[in-house]
């Protein structure tokens, strides 16, 4: 990524379509190098949001962040579960070589408690990666998450239903996902600084 | 002799103002105000015996909270005047100019109208407080040249005392102070001519010093009832802001404090506030009360407010935080737990724990984040590696029809014959009709299929 602009209207767009603040951040390494390869900085967007939208659950949404999860916990960085909708099986999270003193579950008794605890959990410069699993969430919230996450520099994930690609969301990246016999497939949505409309097939099989 | 310099801060307004929601919402001020009339200084500046108690109460928490600055500190029995020996306390604070912008920027915090004075005697910084301006006197000699245009009836003497000088013709008090000291004593008694001694700082004035408790009690009343959780932040703020002056001033810190409020004919709500690492910032501790205020349903209106603490810590405790190396991300953390606590429960945050067990269900547990740091995984450890587990485990395994498409299995788990929870399962990897990969049992004794899994 470029972090100087040469001409000034070149400066005006790296403003406009967020680049610049963008850059403050680094990215996170998804651990698989396609999708490293498709991202703008080379993995997962620090200081962002990048929702998923899996098609029906069990299908690798989860095992698709754990790499970078395992990362950002080896350096020491907190991961925060915000109302998980099953319990992370502690023996798998160790399978996955990710620490578990480094994971916060979060319970909450409503969506209003749980986008605020992602919030706050997300402007905490301690916490590598928030992730959470809202059922419905307005644009505005999205933002106001967004706005949170560049603040602490964390990456926040938002587990959305697969009908959410029809609307609009200010999230920074939004994949699809969908399960085949050979893999998962990520369709890549929406890439703020980066292409959109890619297809990539990623050898996660259980 | 008083070679001192003492501060005299006076609270004209102290018993109206202490009642801690006078600047309450308007939605609050549809009662009546019960000491409205109460508080305010009549003609002959008499308070009303809950007037009196009020600002008792008052001075008690402000003295408390002057101890930070000064561990001299007096108040006046029946009057709302604060006095802080700074003689030797200035210089640690960047002199007094610097020392009393804090002072006063303070008290704006609280909400207290005051005026503050400077002289070398307690009695002179008293009567200074009226005056209408150059207000500070730091030594003796220009004390002198300060008094002598003031009025006579701005000394702290008896009625008639004062009548009597302005019968004889006195109207400054340089006039009276260079009468002579025999012919004083001989016409108004021994008494008035110590309190003029005093007054210039000629002889001692020794004042009752104000120690700090052991523990914290201030309780602040209201005077109306209090309705809504938003209305109750201002007194909050001023009762955690004197709080913290009592901490600095004890130099120590809490780790837990007990708000409590007041309800007419109910028993008192209480609510504790924790942290997980000892502090004594106001601030921080706002944000928890209010954090925990949001969920907080009162039975009924409020009266009062009280806030306890019994416990506190040194401040070398403070530094050694729960999770034990590299502070600066860990307290950032530590705030984050204290905040989702306040508002979500105690025990909304926790981590994972490894526990040998064969069975899935009985292979973890979750426990304190704090507790997550201080065991040892490695003994939990299974001493026969497992076969690929999934991510996401249902809390109880809910029973569904035979599986069409098994892809991997069976994996045979028996075990738990000796805590009466024997199980005897056969373990697959399953693929549903919309692709989602399940991890699923057939219990060998019911003969029955359930979902335990999900390998998302």
């Amino acid at each position: 990524m470029k972090t100087h602009a040469m001409t000034l209207d070149e400066l005006a767009r790296l403003c406009h379509d967020g680049e610049w603040r963008r850059s403050l951040h680094q990215a996170a390494p998804s651990g698989f190098a396609e999708l490293d390869a498709t991202l703008p900085g080379g993995g997962w967007p620090m200081g962002a949001i990048a929702e998923l939208m899996p098609e029906t659950t069990g299908i690798g949404e989860l095992s698709l962040l754990v790499p970078a999860l395992s990362e950002l916990a080896h350096a020491g960085r907190y991961i925060a579960w915000i109302a998980p909708p099953y319990l992370p099986y502690a023996p798998a999270l160790i399978q996955w070589k990710l620490p578990l003193k480094y994971l916060l579950i979060v319970q909450t008794r409503s969506l209003q408690e749980s986008l605020w605890a992602a919030e706050q959990a997300l402007r905490c410069p301690a916490l590598g990666a928030v992730l959470s699993w809202p059922c419905e969430i307005a644009d505005k919230n999205v933002r106001r998450l967004q706005l949170a996450a560049e603040a602490g520099g964390s990456l926040g994930i938002l587990y959305r239903p697969a009908e959410a690609a029809r609307e609009h969301s200010p999230a920074a990246l939004r994949l699809r996902l969908r399960a085949t016999a050979n893999g998962l497939v990520v369709d890549i949505h929406k890439c703020r600084g980066g292409r959109t409309g890619v297809r990539l097939q990623l050898p996660l099989i259980a | 002799m008083n070679t001192g310099l003492w501060l005299c801060i006076r609270l004209p307004q102290l018993a109206r103002e202490a009642v801690a929601n006078h600047q309450g919402s308007a939605g609050e001020r549809t009662a009546p105000d019960r000491w409205a009339s109460a508080g305010e200084h009549s003609v002959g500046g008499e308070l009303g015996e809950k007037g009196l108690l009020l600002q008792r109460e008052a001075l008690e928490r402000l003295a408390a909270w002057a101890y930070q600055w000064s561990s001299l500190i007096s108040y006046a029995p029946c009057a709302p005047l604060l006095w802080l020996e700074l003689g030797a306390s200035s210089t640690l604070f960047e002199g007094h100019e610097a020392l009393l912008a804090r002072i006063q920027a303070e008290l704006v915090q609280l909400g207290y109208s005051h005026v503050c004075a400077f002289a070398p005697s307690p009695a002179a910084a008293a009567l200074l407080t009226h005056a209408s301006a150059q207000r500070h006197v730091f030594s003796k000699a220009q004390l002198r040249e300060r008094l002598d245009p003031l009025a006579l009836q701005l000394l702290d003497l008896p009625a008639p005392t004062l009548a009597a000088l302005q019968a004889s013709g006195l109207r400054r008090i340089g006039q009276l102070l260079e009468l002579p000291a025999a012919a004083i004593a001989r016409r108004f008694g021994p008494e008035m001519q110590l309190y003029l001694q005093r007054l210039c700082a000629e002889a001692n004035d020794p004042r009752p010093a104000w120690r700090p408790p052991e523990t914290y009690h201030a309780r602040c009343e209201f005077g109306s009832e209090v309705r809504t959780s938003t209305a109750l932040l201002f007194p909050l703020q001023r009762l955690l802001l004197e709080f913290q002056g009592y901490l600095r001033a004890r130099d120590c810190s809490v780790q837990r404090f007990t708000l409590e409020f007041e309800h007419y004919r109910q028993p008192v709500s209480r609510v504790t506030i924790g942290l997980s690492a000892a502090g004594r910032d106001a601030a921080q501790f706002l944000t928890l009360v209010r954090e925990r205020l949001h969920s907080l349903l009162l039975p009924a209106p409020v009266n009062a407010l009280r806030l306890q603490a019994l416990e506190f810590t040194s401040p070398a405790i403070v530094q050694t935080d729960l999770f034990g190396s590299d502070a600066q991300p860990l307290q950032q953390l530590q705030r984050l737990l204290d905040r989702l606590r306040a508002r979500l429960g105690e025990s909304s945050i926790q981590a994972l724990q490894l526990q040998a067990d064969y069975r899935p269900e009985r292979s973890w547990r979750l426990i304190a984040p704090e507790a997550s740091t201080a065991s040892s995984p490695k003994q939990h450890v299974l001493s026969t590696p497992t076969p690929p587990r999934p991510c996401w485990l249902l809390l109880e395994p809910v029973r569904i029809e035979a599986p069409a498409q098994l892809l991997r299995g069976p994996e045979r788990i028996e075990s738990g014959w000796w805590d009466g929870n024997d199980v005897r399962r056969d373990y697959y990897l399953a693929r549903s009709g919309q692709g989602s990969q399940l991890w699923v049992f057939h219990d060998r004794c019911g003969g029955e299929w359930f979902l335990q899994g999900l390998w998302a």
